[in-house]
């Protein structure tokens, strides 16, 4: 029987590990490496943020977060750019995010991640309170692939130079 | 025999102008700017792509508790990781407040000032806003008239290259357009929806200061169309949108009358009471803390409305013991700015097969209408709008969905959000003031500003019904999903529309300036940043500074050349 700690960390390889990064070919475009130590986030909350990110924002036609080290990316800009108290509440809210979304998140099937992660998110965006965790992480894993190189160029098809202003065509 | 035929202090928004007037005139011209120098090529960061930024381009919030803690919360759509070396760091350049006041001094110390970093709204004032002050018996009546400062605004638009609509507005003047940024498709409905539901009200094209269609006199300063980037806030190396660092500096340099000197911070201005002119200026380097003077034929104050008004202040002689050019006691008095608070934002239907390509450096604007085509107001004055109608995309992951979905949601059909924002006018009152603390000086000696400003009734009335107006207006638009934010008044000073302090009028005992922005006191001295302003309007000023500057600087070289001065 494995140890909750090495079930941990033999989730963050699976879904945000170097295997899949390989598969991806785009190892040189990461950012962050993965032999890196953490600097913010516990296994346990990187492992949570690797598998919501991987559910939000899923390897499509073009890189997902996991491809381009988004929960890495967080983890350094939680290091660098908060003070104290931002981190204190972002642990917090990791806490609680993870009690909401149950202790078996991490190790049930995709399928089942996925739907739970769906009614999670269906709540945070039907007026109730009580979601500024999740909707702020939300926030930062959307805004942070985003800001990536294949997430601005391949995904968002981001012109650095548009040159003209059009304001109105078809999908 | 003077050091220099004319000093401008400043090279802001209304230095610049002045500078460039002036040299194109033939006098030679100093420029003094207390800020470090900035290179266009070395200092935008405006090619910077997203994956380059650091952490989303946040600065760390430490950082910003130790030098940003006033600049940040003030502006912190502009203020970035990559761009704060154009905000000033508050632990260096600090103030204060009257006790129970609360005052956003937000800053900009180098080359071009806030020129850089503006946000290129750009209006006119109507005859109207010349015209209230004297009808509704407020403060003084402006010495000027719409007639006179018409050509004034023709020839600094032709210059500096201004995108927008002639939309035949009386009380919002069209000028020497380039073509402006069309509306979206959800933007149109929006002002046909609400100029059918209230008439007399219009949804047009937000001016900007963008050049469109460059001219060759803009081409020949190296400066060309925009492309559409909205990168404004960390300078623009296509030199599109207009700056003094991008227009008037460059142009003035080029008649070889120039000379601009870096970290030279004004502490006073020296007085001749026997000729009663201003001779000269005496300054401390920034960064040395060597003290020199410079002598002068003729002085314009373009330090900014706030810090004119200081060096006036900080210039003490027996005949001015209040401040130079003070013998109205109005100098420090008046200040303005504009009030926000008021605004909406909804849904709007009907596009969602369509999106945009580019990145428009404006938006929309709603010219005033209050007590102008509507006169049932429980206010005087009024107000604008400024905003937009784009589509929500995947509104920075502030949407429902999970998956594929929410990720191609970007580029996906669905919603667009409409959003406005008030911009109003701020009423003159001599009890808002900036004066000199009696004993704390900043790190150069000169004496820490204290700020004691606070808005009256009008302003507070004003912006309750703007709000009402903006949800009226969004549901008169069929919006859904409207949301209208609380009306808190933005703080004094946060609009960065700096005005008032030392005033045009007709009589030299209750103003300080007439109207040619020449001091009724001393004729050799002129002030053409936002100082002047007798009212605030409500359009964004920065065109007014321009005009009026150009208008004084010509004046000034008449009065030159005729030996009156």
């Amino acid at each position: 029987m494995k140890t909750r700690r090495e079930v941990l960390q033999g989730l963050i390889v699976s879904i945000g590990g170097a295997s899949m990064l390989a598969a991806c070919g785009n190892a040189a475009r990461v950012a962050v490496s993965e032999s890196q130590s953490l600097r913010f986030f516990s296994d346990q909350e990187l492992a949570l943020v690797s598998r919501i990110s991987d559910l939000l924002l899923p390897r499509t036609d073009t890189p997902g977060a996991l491809d381009v080290n988004v929960p890495r990316f967080i983890d350094g800009l939680m290091a660098e750019w908060a003070n104290a108290a931002s981190k204190e509440s972002q642990h917090r809210q990791l806490m609680d995010l993870g009690q909401m979304l149950g202790d078996d998140f991490l190790t049930i099937a995709h399928a089942d991640a996925e739907n739970a992660l769906r009614e999670l998110d269906r709540a945070a965006f039907s007026g109730n309170s009580g979601y500024g965790g999740y909707r702020a992480l939300k926030g930062l894993i959307t805004q942070s692939y985003f800001a990536t190189e294949d997430g601005a160029l391949l995904e968002q098809h981001w012109v650095a130079v548009p040159g003209r202003w059009d304001p109105c065509v078809d999908i | 025999m003077a050091d220099f035929d004319a000093i401008v202090v400043g090279s802001g928004m209304s230095g610049g102008w002045s500078a460039k007037e002036l040299c194109e005139r033939g006098l030679k011209v100093l420029v003094l700017e207390r800020g470090n120098e900035i290179v266009p090529e070395r200092d935008y960061v405006d090619q910077m792509p997203p994956w380059e930024q650091s952490n989303l381009d946040r600065i760390s919030e430490d950082e910003i508790a130790r030098h940003y803690y006033k600049q940040f919360p003030g502006v912190s759509y502009a203020v970035k990781e990559s761009n704060k070396h154009f905000w000033v760091k508050d632990d260096e350049h600090p103030y204060e407040t009257s006790p129970g006041t609360e005052y956003d001094w937000l800053r900009g110390y180098h080359t071009a000032g806030r020129s850089i970093m503006w946000s290129r709204q750009t209006y006119r004032l109507g005859p109207q806003d010349f015209e209230a002050n004297k009808i509704e018996g407020i403060a003084v009546d402006w010495p000027v008239r719409n007639e006179d400062i018409a050509p004034w605004y023709d020839h600094v638009e032709k210059f500096a290259g201004i995108a927008g609509n002639r939309d035949g507005l009386p009380q919002l003047p069209d000028g020497q357009f380039q073509p402006g940024f069309e509306l979206t498709c959800a933007e149109k409905e929006f002002k046909s929806r609400v100029e059918a539901a209230f008439p007399g009200r219009n949804v047009i094209q937000a001016r900007v200061a963008h050049i469109t269609a460059v001219t060759e006199e803009q081409r020949a300063l190296g400066r060309s169309n925009c492309q559409s980037r909205n990168r404004c806030h960390f300078g623009c190396t296509f030199k599109a949108y207009f700056s003094s660092l991008n227009a008037t500096l460059p142009a003035a340099e080029r008649t070889g009358n120039y000379t601009i000197v870096h970290n030279a911070i004004v502490q006073s201005l020296q007085y001749d009471g026997e000729s009663n002119r201003v001779v000269g200026v005496r300054v401390i380097d920034a960064e040395t803390m060597e003290t020199r003077s410079y002598s002068c034929r003729v002085l314009f104050l373009n330090a900014s409305a706030m810090a004119s008004a200081m060096i006036l202040l900080q210039s003490k002689s027996t005949k001015y013991p209040n401040g130079l050019a003070n013998s109205s006691d109005q100098v420090g008095r008046n200040l303005m700015d504009h009030v926000s608070g008021a605004g909406a934002s909804g849904l709007i239907s009907g596009f969602e097969n369509k999106t945009v390509f580019g990145r428009r450096p404006g938006g929309i604007y709603i010219p005033r209408y209050a007590n102008i085509t509507e006169h049932d107001k429980p206010y005087i004055r009024g107000f604008g709008f400024q905003g937009n109608a784009t589509p929500l995309g995947n509104a920075g992951g502030q949407i429902a969905g999970i998956g594929r979905a929410f990720k191609e949601s970007h580029g996906a059909a669905g919603p667009w959000r409409v959003s406005i924002s008030a911009f109003g006018e701020q009423l003159p009152n001599p009890n808002n003031t900036v004066t000199l603390h009696p004993s704390k000086r900043d790190k150069w000696g000169n004496p820490l500003a204290v700020f004691n400003v606070g808005y009256g009734e009008n302003e507070r009335i004003m912006q309750a019904e703007a709000g009402k107006d903006a949800v009226a207006m969004l549901e008169a638009a069929g919006c859904t999903e409207i949301s209208s934010r609380p009306v808190n008044l933005t703080k004094p000073g946060n609009r960065i529309h700096e005005m008032g302090s030392a005033r045009m009028g007709r009589d030299a005992a209750t103003s300080v300036l007439n109207g040619w922005c020449q001091a009724h006191d001393v004729p050799n001295l002129f002030i053409t940043d936002g100082a002047f302003m007798t009212s605030s309007a409500c359009q964004n000023p920065s065109l007014s500074y321009m005009a009026f500057s150009a208008r004084a600087a010509h004046y000034a070289v008449d009065l030159l050349a005729q030996g009156a001065i």
